[in-house]
């Protein structure tokens, strides 16, 4: 399935990178123990694990799975428009999600989050999906998918392969 | 399916190219990965450098004085630390999306190199997605941790920077080989013939490139959409802007900070003592006696939001003078806010003697309000709003 791949040899340059990358490293570990007042660094490292736990067991499979979806799911000459759409889109919703929970506003400051954060994310979304699809209709009519798919045949799997098919 | 298939398909041989076993999108690819690295290794840079700075503001050293000009210098570096922070999101996601399949590995290295590497990696993606998580909760004023925001997010982002040096180090030379242009460089189809037939050809979904510009397109949008927050001509557009600037937004308000009853009290008073010939007390009626000066400021908070106004107050060097100050003297400034880490704020001999360092009453001609820090409150160019204190009681000369 893959081609063959030479294993890059490690270098003085690896080593000298990774002592000096360490060396900041550690001068971060230490700063967080020695604040330990201000850095807790038993919480601290909860939430460092927490995050890429999170990432790798919930984010990540999730983006598989919806790219899976996508692939098998979506019409071929949407596919391109749609995955732009979610590139999009995605982080725009990951970011908003505080705000639209307004958790600022056990603060009472009357200054922040002043807007409905659901109602502006669902017009930056609107506005993301329609700038995708008039550029689709765009090169559509320009023929350009017309001429790609009348070369290209089959459908490839373009994000995963589903199962069974590797 | 059995175990030992599923692990078979869904693990990785990380001395294998990223594309393979059930990992197949052309996207799983050492050139876009290089570059998407390149993109992440310049704005986390950016934050850091930044971050530095900001954190120089809050944390004076005594041999390095942070100047007083130009005045809008804080408002520039921590305007550009919020909106790369922002910007990296996507960018982050995309390039862990890509590189999946090496976090999939089995086994994870069969080398001693391997190990060390893969270890400066977990450093990497933890603080990675800890900068990025921690700094966008921030801004949205959303506190779920126990420990102080700004130690953590300082002190993992050395961990950070450090984990992306050993990183740059240990990629150095395939992301050189990555991002070479060449004229004689092969086409990708010849280099690798299961990649380039799918990655080079026509396909039904995004490309190399489409991919790419998708991804700065969206770092694009989430900047647009937020980053009017401090650049007045984009304020319009900034409809996930967790403040409108032009609202003259504040960090905290009388009530939270706890201080309505003390501030609007007419026991009032503002001391000007410590190393002084004649310690000084002052009435607000007495400071609005005092010859006034008007300065247009900027007020930049380190959430990334800022905005320029015009402050009107008494000098503080005419109030240093007053009270027998030495020249050059530095100070500290003192809120009527009890328990808080911005209680006291350091003002420098450079900016103590600018002449638009205020301790202002009036804000946009106008009283200022008990949210923006009435009686009285410090207001110098160059300088955080976090230092910029609110409803100051005392001025102690060092």
């Amino acid at each position: 399935m893959s081609t063959a791949h030479p294993v890059p040899r490690r270098g003085r340059l690896f080593w000298i990178g990774t002592a000096a990358g360490w060396a900041v490293i550690l001068y971060g570990l230490r700063g967080v123990l020695h604040h330990s007042l201000d850095t807790r660094p038993s919480q601290l490292a909860r939430f460092w694990i927490g995050g890429a736990v999170l990432h790798d067991f919930l984010l990540a499979p999730a983006v598989l799975g919806i790219g899976v979806a996508v692939a098998r799911l979506a019409p071929r000459r949407r596919r391109t428009a749609l995955q732009q759409a979610l590139v999009i889109c995605g982080p725009l919703a990951l970011f908003a999600y505080p705000e639209i929970r307004g958790y600022a506003h056990i603060l009472r400051n009357p200054t922040s989050l002043p807007h409905n954060y659901t109602v502006n994310l669902l017009i930056v979304i609107g506005a993301v999906i329609t700038a995708v699809a008039v550029k689709a209709f765009i090169r559509r009519r320009g023929g350009n998918i017309r001429a790609t798919s009348a070369r290209t045949g089959p459908a490839r799997q373009d994000i995963e392969a589903p199962p069974g098919k590797v | 399916m059995p175990v030992p298939d599923l692990l078979e398909r869904f693990t990785t041989d990380p001395d294998l190219p990223l594309r393979q076993h059930a990992y197949q999108s052309p996207l799983r690819d050492e050139r876009l990965a290089a570059w998407l690295g390149a993109a992440l290794g310049v704005l986390f840079t950016t934050c850091f450098v930044t971050g530095l700075f900001s954190h120089l503001h809050q944390h004076p050293l005594s041999w390095l004085p942070v100047p007083a000009r130009p005045a809008g210098l804080y408002r520039l570096t921590q305007g550009l630390h919020v909106a790369c922070g922002i910007a990296s999101l996507p960018v982050l996601l995309a390039k862990l999306w890509v590189v999946w399949p090496r976090f999939v590995s089995f086994p994870p290295g069969r080398r001693i190199a391997d190990a060390v590497e893969r270890l400066g990696i977990l450093a990497l993606v933890t603080g990675g997605i800890f900068m990025v998580f921690s700094g966008v909760a921030n801004i949205a004023q959303w506190y779920p941790w126990p420990f102080s925001f700004t130690a953590a997010h300082y002190w993992t982002a050395w961990i950070t920077i450090g984990a992306i040096v050993a990183h740059l180090a240990a990629k150095a030379p395939i992301t050189g080989r990555a991002l070479r242009r060449s004229r004689h460089r092969p086409a990708l189809a010849d280099a690798d013939p299961v990649l380039g037939t799918s990655a080079e050809g026509p396909y039904d979904g995004l490309d190399r490139r489409g991919f790419l510009l998708t991804v700065a397109a969206a770092s694009g949008v989430l900047t647009v959409v937020t980053v009017g927050q401090t650049l007045p001509g984009l304020r319009r557009l900034a409809l996930l802007a967790p403040r409108d600037a032009g609202d003259r937004p504040v960090n905290r308000s009388a009530r939270n900070a706890g201080v309505v009853e003390a501030a609007t009290s007419p026991d009032y008073r503002l001391r000007v003592e410590g190393r002084v010939a004649t310690p000084l007390t002052f009435t607000l009626a007495d400071l609005r006696a005092l010859p006034a000066h008007t300065a247009a400021l900027p007020i930049a908070c380190v959430e990334g939001w800022s905005y320029s106004a015009r402050w009107t107050g008494v000098r503080l060097r005419d109030l240093l003078a007053l009270a027998g100050a030495r020249p050059g003297a530095a100070v500290n400034v003192e809120s009527l806010e009890q328990h808080s880490p911005y209680q006291v704020s350091f003002v420098n001999h450079h900016q103590a003697q600018d002449p638009d360092t205020l301790l202002a009453t009036h804000l946009d001609g106008e009283a200022l309000s008990e949210d923006h820090g009435f009686p009285l409150r410090l207001i110098g160019p160059d300088r955080p709003g976090v230092n910029q204190t609110k409803w100051v009681t005392r001025v102690t000369v060092l």
